[in-house]
C-alpha cells in the first residue's frame, strides 16, 4: 500500500498520540503541554490540507485499517466531503487551542488532552466508512465534548451539561438500536455494502431496516439540534467555556453530516425528505425566534447554530446536487463564523456587567485552591484599541450569521437560493425557503444589531477589556479565512460541488470501497 | 424461548424509559443503565443463532460457521458495555456535582414550583 | 491606460484608502483629509479619463472569475449612465471630504470617520459599476452597513444610535428583498449579468414572476430612497455628522434607490403595475415630504424632508413610463445632488458657527456671514425651482410631463398637474422659510457662539456647487447637455427621446404653473410664518413619531419572540426526554405502521425453563427498580444490579462467555461506583401521600407509563421479529469465524474481532474510557459535597455497607492480580482479554480502598492512573502505527514466532501488545474514576 494513503488515518492517530502523550506529562507542566497540543494541531492542519488535495480525485482514497479487506474490516474513506470536514476540524482545533492558552487551559486539568481526543473523535466520525465505527467515534467526540462542556466547572456549566449529557446518552442508545436493526437484516456494517444490500433485501426485512434507519436519524438529529430535540443546545453551549463552545460549533454539523452521508448513501435521499424539510423549517423558525428573544451573546450564538442547522436540514432535504454543494459551502462558512462568534462573545462580555454570570462561574471555579487557579493573570501583551477591534470582529460575525456581504454567508445564501429556485416551476417549498432565509437574515440583523449597539455604542465609558493577542489572533484567523472564502468562493464551490455530486452518485463511493472483481 | 428473551428486552427497555422520564437524577441514572441492559441484549439477539456454541473455534482447519453463535454482535455488545459503563460513571459524577452545586437532585437543578 | 485597469482602480482606490485611513493616529485631521481627498479626487479623475469612451457610447467592462459554477463573475461595467453617477459620487465625495476636514472637531476620532466614509464611497462605486446584479446587491448591502456606521458615528447620543439602527434595519430589510428579487430576475433572464438582463426586458415583463420580482426589487429601492411608506428612517438619520448627511442624502445613499430604478427602467418599467407602485409611492412621498418640510424647525430637518420630497419627484418621473420623464428624472437627480449637498453644508456651517440649527432661535445671520448667506440663498432658490437655476429646469420638465401623463387612472392623470403645482408651492414655502428665517430679521440673541464666516476652504465646496447650479441653470445645453446626453443614451438606448435643455420655452403651461407655485408659495409662507410664530409647530397630521413607533415595534417583536420561545421551547429535561422518546417511538413504528411487521419464518424454539425463570427474575428486578428508585435508592440499586446479573446469565446461557464475563465485572464496578456516589444524594423520606397530589400527577404518570409500555413493546416486537429470522446468509461474521484462527491467530473469535478484525473500534472505545476518566477526575477535583450530606461520617468506609472483612480483602489483592494477568494472557484464545483483566485489577485496587480506607490504601499502593492511561493508549497506538514500519496499514497485526528455552515455541501476535495497552488503560481509567470518587470522603464541603 503506498505510504501516501497513510495520510487517511493520520488525522485520527495524530490527536490520539498527542492526547495520550499529554496524559503522561505532569499536571503542572502546562507550557510543555500547550506546546505539544499546538504542534499537534498544526501538524493536523498540514495533514488535513494534504488530505484535501488527495481526496480531490475521481475515486476517493480508501484505507483498510488492519489491512482487513472491506467489508470485513473497518475502512476509512477520505472523499471530498470527509476531507473538507477534517480540514474544518483542524482549523477550529488550532483556533480553540491558541485561544485557550490565554487562560482557559489552566481552568481545569487535562484540557489539551480533551481537545485532542475531541479532534480525534471528530476526524474519525468524518472519515470512517463503517457504521459501528461511526458510533464509536461519535461516543468519543461526545465524551470529550462532555468533558469540555464541564471544563471550568461551576453551577451553570454542570447544570446545563447534565441536560446535554442525558439527552445525548439517550441518543447514543438509539444509535445502537438503529445499528443493531440494520445489521440484523443486512448482515454487514460496512456503509458501502449496506448501500448496495439495503436495496435488495426482501420487503419484509426492509421494514426493520427502515425502522432502524428512523431511530438512527433521531439520534443524529438530536446532535444537529433539530426542533424539538435541540432545546438543550443553546443553554449548554452558552454555559461552556469559550474555546469549548467554539469547538462545539462543529458538533451540530456532525449530526447534519451523518444524516447527509447515510441518508444519501443508504437510501438515496428518497424516504424521509419531508421530515427533514419540515424539521429543518421548524428548527430554522425556532432558532430565529430564539435569536430575537436572546440578550446574552452565548445564547445568540447557540441559536444561530440552530438557525444554521435548520437551514441545512431544510435545504438538504431537496437532495439536489447544486443545493447540496451550496449547503456544504454554507456548513464551512457558518461553522467558521459561529466559532469566531463564540470566542468573541467571551472577550466582549469580559467588558460588560451582563456577562457577569458567565465570568462568575469561571471565577467560582478558579477561586478554589487548585494549582491551576489564577485565571490568566499572567501579564500578556494586551491589544491597543481592543474595543475597535472587537467591534469590527463582532460586525463581521454578525454579517456572516446574517448572510450579508462581504462575508461568505452571502455567497452561501445566494448559492442555496439559486439552487433552490432553479427547478421549474418554483414549488411552494422553494418559496417558503426563499421567504425563511430572507427573514432569518433580517432577524439576525435585528438581534445582532441590537446586541452590537448595546455593547459597543450604548456604553458611556466602555471599560475596555484586557484582550490579549493570543486571544484575538484566533478570532482574526477565523474571520480572515472567511474573507478568503468569499474571494476564493469559485474554487471552493467547485470542490464542494464535486463533493456533493459524489454524494448523490454513491456508485463511486461504493466502487472505491468494494472494488468490483 | 425467543418470546421470553424479547419480553425481557421489552421489560428492561420499558422500565428504563419510565425511569428516564422521572424528575430525580438518580432515577434517570438507573433508567439509563436499565436501558443499556435492554439495548445490549437487543444488539446481542440480532445475531440470534439457535443452539450455537460459543464462538471459540478449534485451531487448525477452517471452522464451520453454522455451528457457532454469531460473534460480531457479541463484539459490538462488548464495546457497547464498556462505553455505557464509562458514560454511566461520568453521569454519576455529573449528578453528584450538580447536587453539590445546586443543592437539589432535581434534573433541572431546581425544584419545580 | 487599459480601461479594465481603470475600472478596477476606480473601485479599489477608496477601499485601499479606507484601510489606510484606519491606521492613522486619532488626531490626524489633516493627514486623513489629504488621504481621503486625494483618493476621492484620483477616482474622480479616473472616471473623467473614461469620458472619451463614454462620449462614443462605448461600454467598458472588466471581468474576473468569481463564481463560474453559478454563472456569476466579478464584473465591472461602465456605461454612460454609470459614468454619470460615478462622476457625481466621486466629485461630491471629494467636496464633502474637504468640507469635513474643517467640520470635524479635533476631539472627534477622525480615522474612524474617514475610514468609514471612504469605504462607503467605495461601496457606492461598487453598486454603480456592478456588471451583474448579484454583485450589485453585494455592494448595495455594504452601503447599508457603512451608512449605519456613519450615521452612528457620534454613538454617544441615543438619537444617533437609534437613527443608525433604524436606517440599518430598514435598508437592509429592503436589501434582502432586493436580493430575492434579483434572484427571480436572474432566473427569468437566465443570467445575472446586467447586459443580459437589460436585453431581456420583454421576456421579464411578460413572465409570470414579473410581479413578485418587481415588488421585491421595489422593496429594496423604495426603502433605500426613503419613499413612502419607508420614508421615516431618513429624517432620523440626520443625527449623523453634517458631512455624512451632505453626502448620503444628496448624492449617495438615497440616490441608490433611484439609480437602480432607473437602471432597470428599460426592463421593469412600461407596465401598469410599475406605474401604480412606483408612481403612486413617489407621488405620496413628493407631497408628504414637501408638506412636512414646511413645519420643521431644525434646519437639517427641513432639508431631510425636502430630500424625501425631491426623491419622490424623481421616483414619480420614473414611474410615469415615458422616456422623457426618465430623462427628467436623471436630470433632476444631478440637480438635486448639487443644490442639496450645498444646502446641507451651509446648514452645517450655520450649526458649526452658531451652535444651533433651530430656525426659531436663528435670525439675521446675513450680517454675520454674508457670503455663506448668499450661497445658501442661491442654492435654496434652486431647491425652490426659481428660474435661472438648475432646479427650475428639471421642475419645468416635471410639470410638462405631469400635463401629458397617460396613466391607467384618468382621475389621477387629471389631478397630477394640480398636485405638482401644490408641491411647487410647498417647496417654495419651505425654501423661503429656510432663508428668511435664518438670514433675515433681527440679530439673533442668546446663541451659544457669536457667528462669523467659516474658514475659506470650508466654504469652497458650497461655492463650487452653487456655481454649478447657476451655470447649469443658465446655459444648460452647454454645461450639462453633453453629459446628460451620455447618461440618457446609455440608459435608454434606442428609446432615448429628443429633448431640449433650453432655459426658455416661452409662456407654456408649465411656466404658468411655476409662476403659480412661486406666488402661492410666497403667500403660503406668510401664513405659515404667522402660524409657526404662534408657537405650535405641528403639521396637521396624526402625531406619529416614527422612531417611537419603530422602537415599539421592535420591542413587541422581542416580547412575542420571548413568549414564543417559552411556548415552543423548554428548559426542562423531562420534557426534552419525553420528546426524544416520542420521536424515537414514531421513527421506529412509522414504517411498521405503513408496511406492517411480519414475524420471520423460523418456528420459535422450545422454552428452556432455567432461562425462562432467570428472565422472569430479571424482569421483576427491573420493574422493582423502576418502582423503588424514588424513595429506596439502595434497594433500587440492588435491584438494578440484579437485572444486570440476569442479563449476564442470559449471555452465559446464550453462549456468549466473553459478554457474560465482561458484564459481570462491569456490573460489580458500576455497583461500587453507585454505592460510593449514593451517600452524596439527599435522603428522601417518603412524603405524606395525598389524594390530591396523586391525582394531579396522574395524567403525567399515565402518559409516561404509556410511553414506557410503548417503547418496551416496540423493542420486544422488533427483537422478536429479527430473532425469528435466519441470519442473513451473506453476513460478514462468517468471514470472522472462518478466519479467526488462520488469519487472526486466535481461537476466541470475539476477542480476535475486538483486538484485530475491528481493533480500531477498540482503540476508539478505550479512548472513550480515557476521556471519561479525565472528565470525572477534573470534575471531582472541583467537587464539594453539599453540606447536609455530610451528616454521615466523613471517613470513607464503604466496608460497613459491603461487610467485606478487611483482612480477606487484603489477602485477595495478589490473587485477584494474578487472575487479571491470567485473563489477559488467555484472552486471545479463551474468554477474557485486556478489558476484563483491567477491570479485574481495578476492582482489586478499589477493594483495598474499601477495606482499608483511603489513607491506608494510598500509603501502600502508589498508582498513577493518568500514566497508566497514557501508557496504555500509547502502547495501543504504537502497536497500530508499528505496522507502518512494514508498509502495512494502521493496526495490521503480525505474529512473531520464536523459540525460548523452557517455554519452547512461542507465538506472540502484535494484537497481544494491543490488548496489553487496553489492559493498562482500563486499569488506569477505572482506577482513576473509582479512586477519585473514593477521595471525596476526605474532602471538605463548600465553605
Amino acid at each position: 500500500m503506498s505510504p501516501g494513503n497513510h495520510l487517511v488515518v493520520l488525522p485520527i492517530v495524530l490527536p490520539l498520540a498527542a492526547g495520550a502523550l499529554m496524559l503522561l506529562l505532569d499536571e503542572r507542566r502546562s507550557t510543555l503541554k500547550a506546546a505539544v497540543s499546538l504542534v499537534a494541531g498544526v501538524a493536523l492542519l498540514a495533514v488535513s490540507i494534504a488530505l484535501a488535495r488527495l481526496a480531490d480525485a475521481p475515486l476517493p482514497p480508501v484505507y483498510a485499517v488492519g489491512s482487513w479487506p472491506a467489508p470485513f474490516g473497518i475502512v476509512l474513506v477520505a472523499d471530498r466531503l470527509a476531507a473538507t470536514m477534517v480540514l474544518l476540524v483542524a482549523v477550529l482545533g488550532i483556533a480553540a487551542i491558541v485561544f485557550s492558552l490565554a487562560r482557559w487551559h489552566r481552568a481545569g486539568p487535562r484540557f489539551h488532552s480533551l481537545v485532542q481526543f475531541l479532534l480525534m473523535g471528530l476526524n474519525g466520525a468524518f472519515l470512517t466508512g463503517d457504521l459501528f465505527n461511526l458510533f464509536v467515534f461519535f461516543e468519543l467526540l461526545l465524551a470529550a465534548s462532555y468533558g469540555l462542556a464541564l471544563h471550568g466547572s461551576g453551577t451553570a456549566r454542570v447544570r446545563w451539561s447534565l441536560h446535554y449529557i442525558v439527552m445525548n446518552l439517550g441518543a447514543s442508545l438509539l444509535f445502537l438500536i438503529g445499528i443493531a436493526l440494520i445489521y440484523g437484516v443486512a448482515g454487514t456494517l460496512n456503509m458501502a455494502q449496506l448501500s448496495a444490500r439495503l436495496a435488495e433485501i426482501p420487503a419484509g426485512d426492509r421494514v426493520l431496516a427502515q425502522a432502524g434507519a428512523g431511530v438512527l436519524a433521531v439520534a443524529f438529529l438530536v446532535k444537529a439540534g433539530m426542533w424539538p430535540l435541540g432545546f438543550w443546545l443553546p443553554s449548554a453551549y452558552a454555559a461552556a467555556s469559550a474555546p469549548a463552545a467554539a469547538l462545539f460549533s462543529i458538533l451540530s454539523k456532525v449530526g447534519v453530516y451523518a444524516v447527509l452521508r447515510l441518508w444519501l448513501l443508504l437510501f438515496g435521499g428518497t424516504i424521509g425528505a419531508d421530515l427533514l424539510f419540515y424539521g429543518g423549517v421548524a428548527t430554522l423558525v425556532f432558532g430565529v425566534i430564539g435569536m430575537l428573544a436572546s440578550q446574552d451573546l452565548g445564547r445568540l450564538g447557540g441559536y444561530s447554530l440552530l438557525v444554521s442547522s435548520g437551514t441545512l436540514l431544510a435545504t438538504l432535504s431537496r437532495a439536489d446536487g447544486a443545493v447540496t454543494g451550496a449547503a456544504l459551502f454554507y456548513i464551512v462558512a457558518s461553522t467558521l463564523g459561529i466559532a469566531a462568534f463564540f470566542l468573541l462573545a467571551e472577550l466582549v462580555q469580559r467588558s460588560r456587567a451582563l456577562g457577569a454570570d458567565v465570568l462568575a462561574v469561571t471565577a467560582e471555579a478558579f477561586d478554589l485552591a487548585d494549582e491551576e487557579a489564577e485565571p490568566g493573570e499572567k501579564p500578556g501583551t494586551v491589544i491597543p484599541a481592543a474595543m475597535a477591534l472587537l467591534g469590527l470582529s463582532f460586525a463581521c460575525c454578525a454579517l456572516l450569521v446574517a448572510g450579508l456581504p462581504p462575508l461568505p454567508g452571502f455567497v452561501a445564501k445566494f448559492a442555496l437560493l439559486a439552487g433552490v429556485l432553479a427547478p421549474d416551476p418554483i414549488t411552494g417549498r422553494a418559496w417558503a425557503l426563499l421567504a425563511l432565509l430572507t427573514l432569518s437574515g433580517l432577524a439576525s440583523v435585528i438581534a445582532l444589531g441590537r446586541a452590537g449597539v448595546r455593547i459597543f455604542w450604548a456604553v458611556e465609558e466602555p471599560t475596555v477589556p484586557r484582550v490579549r493577542v493570543i486571544e484575538m489572533a484566533p478570532v482574526a484567523m477565523l474571520l480572515a479565512l472567511c474573507f478568503a472564502l468569499t474571494v476564493a468562493a469559485g474554487p471552493a464551490m467547485r470542490y464542494l460541488r464535486a463533493a456533493a455530486d459524489a454524494l448523490h452518485a454513491p456508485q463511486t463511493y461504493i466502487e472505491s470501497v468494494l472494488p468490483p472483481r | 424461548m425467543e418470546l421470553i428473551v424479547a419480553i425481557l428486552i421489552g421489560v428492561l427497555t420499558g422500565s428504563g424509559v419510565w425511569l428516564l422520564l422521572r424528575p430525580r437524577t438518580f432515577q434517570v441514572m438507573l433508567g439509563l443503565s436499565l436501558l443499556s441492559y435492554g439495548v445490549n441484549v437487543f444488539i446481542f439477539v440480532m445475531g440470534w443463532v439457535r443452539d450455537g456454541v460459543p464462538p471459540i473455534v478449534g485451531q487448525g482447519a477452517a471452522a464451520d460457521f453454522a455451528r457457532f453463535a454469531d460473534p460480531l454482535p457479541q463484539a459490538l455488545v462488548l464495546t457497547a458495555i464498556v462505553i455505557s459503563f464509562a458514560t454511566t460513571a461520568l453521569l454519576l459524577v455529573v449528578v453528584l456535582a450538580a447536587r453539590g452545586l445546586t443543592r437539589t437532585d432535581h434534573v433541572d437543578g431546581e425544584e419545580d414550583a | 491606460m487599459r480601461n479594465e485597469v481603470l475600472l478596477l482602480l476606480v473601485l479599489a482606490l477608496p477601499f485601499a484608502a479606507s484601510v489606510a485611513a484606519a491606521f492613522f493616529p486619532a488626531n490626524a485631521r489633516n493627514a486623513e483629509a489629504w488621504l481621503a481627498g486625494a483618493a476621492a479626487l484620483a477616482a474622480h479623475a479616473l472616471v473623467w479619463a473614461a469620458y472619451p469612451y463614454m462620449s462614443h457610447g462605448q461600454v467598458l467592462r472588466f471581468d474576473l472569475d468569481w463564481l463560474p459554477a453559478l454563472g456569476v463573475n466579478f464584473m465591472l461595467r461602465l456605461d454612460g449612465f454609470a459614468w454619470l453617477f460615478a462622476i457625481l459620487v466621486t466629485g461630491i465625495g471629494f467636496l464633502v471630504v474637504l468640507y469635513a476636514r474643517y467640520y470635524m472637531s479635533p476631539a472627534d476620532p477622525v480615522p474612524r470617520f474617514f475610514s468609514f466614509f471612504l469605504a462607503f464611497m467605495g461601496s457606492m462605486l461598487g453598486v454603480v459599476l456592478s456588471g451583474n446584479l448579484v454583485q450589485l446587491v453585494f455592494f448595495w448591502e455594504l452601503t447599508s452597513f457603512f451608512s449605519f456606521l456613519l450615521i452612528g458615528y457620534w454613538h454617544g447620543n441615543a438619537a444617533a444610535r437609534e437613527g443608525a439602527r433604524m436606517a440599518l434595519v430598514v435598508t437592509s430589510a429592503g436589501g434582502l428583498c432586493l436580493f430575492a428579487g434579483v434572484l427571480l430576475l436572474g432566473r427569468i433572464a437566465g443570467s445575472y449579468e446586467l447586459d443580459v438582463v437589460l436585453r431581456a426586458g420583454d421576456a421579464i415583463r411578460s413572465d409570470a414572476l414579473y410581479l413578485p420580482a418587481l415588488l421585491l426589487v421595489l422593496a429594496g429601492t423604495l426603502t433605500k430612497s426613503a419613499q413612502f411608506p419607508f420614508h421615516f428612517w431618513l429624517p432620523h438619520a440626520m443625527a449623523a455628522p453634517t458631512p455624512v448627511s451632505a453626502y448620503l442624502h444628496s448624492a449617495a445613499m438615497v440616490k441608490l434607490g433611484v439609480f437602480l430604478m432607473a437602471r432597470l427602467w428599460p426592463v421593469l418599467a412600461g407596465t401598469d403595475a410599475w406605474m401604480w407602485t412606483v408612481g403612486v409611492a413617489g407621488l405620496i412621498t413628493l407631497v408628504l415630504g414637501a408638506y412636512v418640510a414646511m413645519f420643521q424647525n431644525d434646519l437639517k430637518g427641513v432639508l431631510a424632508y425636502s430630500t424625501v420630497s425631491h426623491l419622490g419627484l424623481i421616483t414619480v418621473l420614473l414611474g410615469l413610463n415615458t422616456p422623457l420623464a426618465a430623462v427628467a428624472a436623471v436630470f433632476h437627480t444631478l440637480n438635486h445632488a448639487t443644490f442639496k449637498a450645498s444646502l446641507f453644508m451651509a446648514a452645517g456651517i450655520i450649526d458649526h458657527e452658531t451652535g444651533t440649527r433651530d430656525i426659531r432661535r436663528l435670525s439675521g445671520l446675513y450680517r454675520f456671514m454674508p457670503i455663506t448667506a448668499t450661497l445658501a440663498m442661491v442654492a435654496a432658490a434652486a431647491m425652490a425651482g426659481v428660474p435661472l437655476l438648475n432646479g427650475f429646469l428639471s421642475k419645468e420638465m416635471f410639470f410638462a410631463e405631469a400635463l401629458g401623463v397617460e396613466g391607467p387612472s384618468r382621475a389621477l392623470n387629471r389631478a397630477l398637474p394640480y398636485i405638482a403645482t401644490l408641491w411647487g408651492m410647498f417647496s417654495v414655502a419651505y425654501s423661503v422659510r429656510f432663508i428668511h428665517g435664518v438670514f433675515f430679521g433681527p440679530a439673533p440673541t442668546g446663541l451659544p457662539r457669536t457667528p462669523h464666516e467659516p474658514p475659506r476652504w470650508m466654504r469652497f465646496p458650497i461655492e463650487f456647487l452653487v456655481l454649478a447650479c447657476l451655470a447649469v441653470g443658465m446655459f444648460p445645453a452647454l454645461v450639462i447637455g453633453p453629459f446628460l446626453d451620455i447618461g440618457v443614451r446609455a440608459l435608454l438606448g434606442v428609446q432615448a427621446p429628443a429633448y431640449s435643455l433650453a432655459l426658455w420655452h416661452g409662456f407654456s403651461t408649465p411656466f404658468l404653473m411655476s409662476l403659480v407655485a412661486l406666488g402661492g408659495g410666497a403667500v403660503l409662507y406668510v401664513m405659515l410664518h404667522r402660524y409657526v410664530a404662534r408657537g405650535e409647530g405641528t403639521e396637521f397630521l396624526p402625531p406619529l413619531d416614527a422612531r417611537e413607533a419603530f422602537d415599539r415595534a421592535l420591542a413587541a417583536v422581542r416580547r412575542w419572540a420571548r413568549a414564543l420561545e417559552r411556548l415552543l421551547g423548554t428548559q426542562r429535561l423531562q420534557t426534552q426526554l419525553r420528546w426524544l422518546v416520542i420521536a424515537a417511538l414514531v421513527a421506529a413504528l412509522w414504517p411498521v405502521w405503513l408496511r406492517g411487521l411480519e414475524w420471520g419464518p423460523l418456528a420459535p424454539t422450545p422454552i428452556d425453563a432455567p432461562l425462562a425463570l432467570v428472565s422472569a427474575l430479571g424482569a421483576a428486578c427491573a420493574l422493582g427498580a423502576a418502582w423503588q428508585a424514588k424513595f429506596h435508592r439502595f434497594a433500587a440499586l440492588m435491584l438494578t444490579g440484579g437485572a444486570g446479573l440476569v442479563v449476564c446469565m442470559t449471555f452465559v446461557r446464550m453462549s456468549a462467555p466473553d459478554l457474560a464475563l465482561t458484564q459481570l465485572l462491569v456490573e460489580i464496578v458500576t455497583t461500587v461506583l453507585l454505592l460510593l456516589g449514593l451517600r452524596w444524594l439527599p435522603k428522601r423520606t417518603p412524603f405524606a401521600w395525598t389524594r390530591a397530589g396523586a391525582l394531579a400527577a396522574l395524567p403525567r404518570r399515565l402518559r409516561d407509563l404509556a410511553l414506557a409500555v410503548g417503547c418496551g413493546g416496540g423493542a420486544a416486537a422488533l427483537a422478536y421479529a429479527v430473532m425469528t429470522r435466519p441470519l442473513p446468509d451473506n453476513t460478514v461474521s462468517r468471514y470472522f469465524v472462518e478466519n479467526a484462527w488462520p488469519l487472526g491467530g486466535g481461537t476466541n473469535v470475539v476477542n480476535v474481532i475486538i483486538v484485530d478484525f475491528r481493533g480500531f473500534d477498540t482503540l476508539g472505545e478505550i479512548s472513550v474510557l480515557a476521556v471519561v476518566g479525565i472528565a470525572v477526575y477534573a470534575l471531582l477535583r472541583r467537587f464539594r459535597p453539599a453540606r447536609e450530606s455530610l451528616d454521615t461520617p466523613a471517613r470513607f468506609d464503604a466496608a460497613d455497607d459491603l461487610l467485606v472483612p478487611a483482612l480477606i480483602v487484603r489477602l485477595m489483592f495478589p490473587l485477584i492480580g494474578m487472575l487479571a494477568g491470567y485473563l489477559l494472557l488467555r484472552g486471545h484464545n479463551l474468554p477474557g482479554g485486556g478489558f476484563a483483566a483491567g477491570v479485574t485489577l481495578a476492582i482489586a485496587v478499589i477493594l483495598q480502598y474499601m477495606a482499608g480506607g483511603t489513607r491506608w490504601a494510598e500509603a501502600r499502593l502508589v498508582i498513577r492512573p493518568a500514566s497508566w492511561m497514557g501508557a496504555g493508549l500509547l502502547l495501543a497506538g504504537a502497536t497500530g502505527a508499528g505496522s507502518w514500519a512494514f508498509a502495512h496499514p494502521f493496526l495490521t497485526s503480525h505474529t512473531a514466532h520464536f523459540a525460548l528455552p523452557l517455554l519452547g515455541e512461542l507465538h506472540l501476535p502484535s494484537a497481544f501488545f494491543f490488548d496489553l495497552g487496553v489492559f493498562s488503560l482500563v486499569v488506569g481509567a477505572t482506577g482513576l474514576i473509582l479512586i477519585a470518587l473514593a477521595h471525596q470522603s476526605v474532602r471538605h464541603p463548600w465553605n
